[in-house]
């Protein structure tokens, strides 16, 4: 391709890519308004009045304690789905268990379940068990949304692995667990992380399983806070907007940091 | 028993066989903690199906997937294709537009909400200054456009993740053919139609099904952007279902609608597991 006709086609898709995200550009700008423009007519497309008052109000509000509660919850899910997936996927992957295809089948239905339909039983589930209106009721819920897109996703990572590095590892006096520890997962590192993300970005996005677990308002996240606001700020929507943008800003950092691997890795855990 | 299987054996597994039961029995706030549950045959079925509101759901439900997933595959093929020519930004440009897919919904959806409000929206501010149309439109407080509105946010979610699986689809046919189909002076379209798509027929078939798997049990967007209305304009399965449990308190009619939601779901996934099983054991 010839250095004129690469420019060309980076300048149409940075224009394509300016226009795709202009909701998002929109969310930020209008968070830094006044609210006396964001009625004006017509819109101005950048704030003629600069001002961070709406970050102030929002954090003057519940914004903190919804944004720890969020870390606290997709955190703790993330923690739980790492736990149970790295460990389970690298039996999968290496052990000759009975049915393991019934059991990769299992997962990939799972992950196509839709919430509403589990959301009733474990409603009921939650509440003899006494986990309504705790932390621990939309981290075990949210949790479910990770593991099998980890399971899928590691499994096909470990299963490349050639056998011969653990191998290489016994003979040098490692025992099975050491091998897993100190060979494998060093370098299944990147996968585990992207795991890690993928299923921090499915906590943090949870609405329907902190509304209905938890009428605790205390132990709610972002999300949730910030379906409430609609009601409570009303057309404040800079207020509204820089709540929205605290809530967006932790996921876009991770995916900054880790952009190349994750775009890898979502291909992979979604299809297979 | 691997940790993973158990756990989502005893979080999912038995949730959708109890969820089965609960639509057979009347379970409400009165005997939700136990009591005695009646069992009552297909009761709640027909109740649900005698609402009007339920066949309203179901074909909102058809409506929203099949229109989304359609426009979100055109437009995710145009994008792949044409961020598959290797130009200097294409990577970064195309990574970046994920960012629609990693906000959580219920910021999509208000975000939305705000851009289609009737007065102060910047879509109805522009369609006015460029005179498209002459009164404000009324995104989502009309019964009739409501529900495209609704597809329009769910469409802008959804296609970078469509962008990115026909991406490494395309990046994967073999080069030579369209060599030689220049060779022998084939345009950009005959390729497209002879080599491309029929090349990335089961890529695409993949597509489609998990778009369609994704989008049929679409809950936040709708529930944050309309709640289902304006009269039931919007509402869709997993909307009523929640509706029913978690508004009227009416576990089991709830419930009887989850199942049904989820038997589409199940039928569809089965398809889809026999496609993904042609090409590749699992």
């Amino acid at each position: 391709m010839s250095k004129r006709k690469s420019w060309v086609l980076s300048i149409v898709g940075i224009v394509i890519v300016t226009l795709f995200l202009f909701p998002v550009y929109w969310m930020v700008i209008t968070a830094f308004k006044a609210q006396t423009e964001i009625f004006r007519t017509p819109p101005t497309l950048f704030p003629q009045n600069f001002q961070i008052d709406s970050f102030i109000a929002v954090m003057q509000g519940d914004v903190g304690q919804y944004f720890l509660n969020s870390v606290i919850i997709a955190g703790l899910a993330t923690l739980v789905v790492l736990l149970l997936a790295v460990p389970s996927a690298y039996g999968l992957a290496r052990f000759p268990i009975k049915g393991v295809s019934s059991m990769m089948l299992i997962f990939l239905v799972t992950q196509m379940l839709p919430a509403t339909v589990v959301l009733t039983p474990l409603f009921i589930v939650f509440n003899n068990l006494g986990l309504l209106n705790t932390y621990a009721a939309p981290v075990l819920a949210t949790a479910t949304l990770g593991v099998p897109f980890s399971v899928l996703l590691l499994r096909t990572f470990f299963t490349g692995i050639p056998k011969e590095l653990e191998e290489a590892a016994s003979i040098d006096g490692c025992g099975r667990l050491r091998a897993f520890l100190q060979v494998i997962i060093p370098i299944s590192l990147p996968s585990i992380l992207v795991c890690g993300a993928i299923s921090f970005f499915f906590a943090w996005g949870d609405l329907i399983f902190s509304i209905t677990f938890n009428r605790d308002q205390e132990l709610w996240p972002l999300t949730a806070g910030i379906f409430n606001a609609v009601g409570r700020y009303g057309i404040e929507w800079n207020n509204l907007m820089a709540f929205a943008t605290i809530s967006v800003l932790p996921v876009i950092i991770i995916f900054v940091l880790l952009q190349k691997h994750l775009v890898e890795g979502l291909v992979s855990g979604s299809v297979k | 028993m691997l940790p993973a299987v158990l756990f989502m054996l005893v979080l999912i597994g038995y949730p959708l066989l109890y969820n089965i039961i609960l639509s057979f029995q009347n379970v409400d706030l009165s005997n939700l903690a136990g009591g005695n549950r009646e069992f009552v045959g297909f009761d709640n079925y027909r109740t649900v199906a005698e609402e009007d509101v339920f066949g309203i759901s179901i074909h909102n439900t058809l409506i929203y997937t099949v229109g989304s997933v359609f426009f979100q595959v055109i437009i995710g093929f145009c994008l792949a294709s044409f961020f598959s020519m290797k130009f200097k930004l294409a990577g970064f440009l195309r990574g970046i537009m994920m960012i629609s897919w990693l906000i959580p919904m219920t910021v999509t959806a208000l975000l939305f909400k705000f851009m289609m409000g009737s007065e102060e929206g910047i879509l109805n501010q522009l369609l006015m200054a460029l005179h498209f149309v002459e009164e404000p439109v009324g995104w989502l407080s009309s019964p009739n456009i409501a529900l495209w509105s609704v597809i329009i946010a769910n469409i802008w979610i959804g296609i970078p993740f469509n962008m990115l699986l026909l991406s490494t689809g395309l990046s994967s046919l073999p080069q030579d053919v369209y060599e030689s189909a220049s060779l022998d002076g084939a345009n950009w379209w005959q390729k497209l139609v002879h080599i491309t798509l029929p090349l990335l027929k089961p890529v695409i078939m993949v597509v489609l099904m998990l778009g369609f798997i994704y989008t049929f049990k679409v809950f936040d967007v709708v529930y944050v952007m309309t709640g289902g209305g304006p009269i039931n304009s919007t509402e869709v399965l997993s909307t009523l279902a929640f509706r029913y449990s978690f508004s009227d308190f009416d576990f089991s009619l709830g419930a009887a609608v989850a199942n049904v939601l989820f038997i589409i779901l199940f039928v569809i996934s089965l398809i889809y597991l026999r496609m993904i099983k042609k090409d590749e054991a699992i």
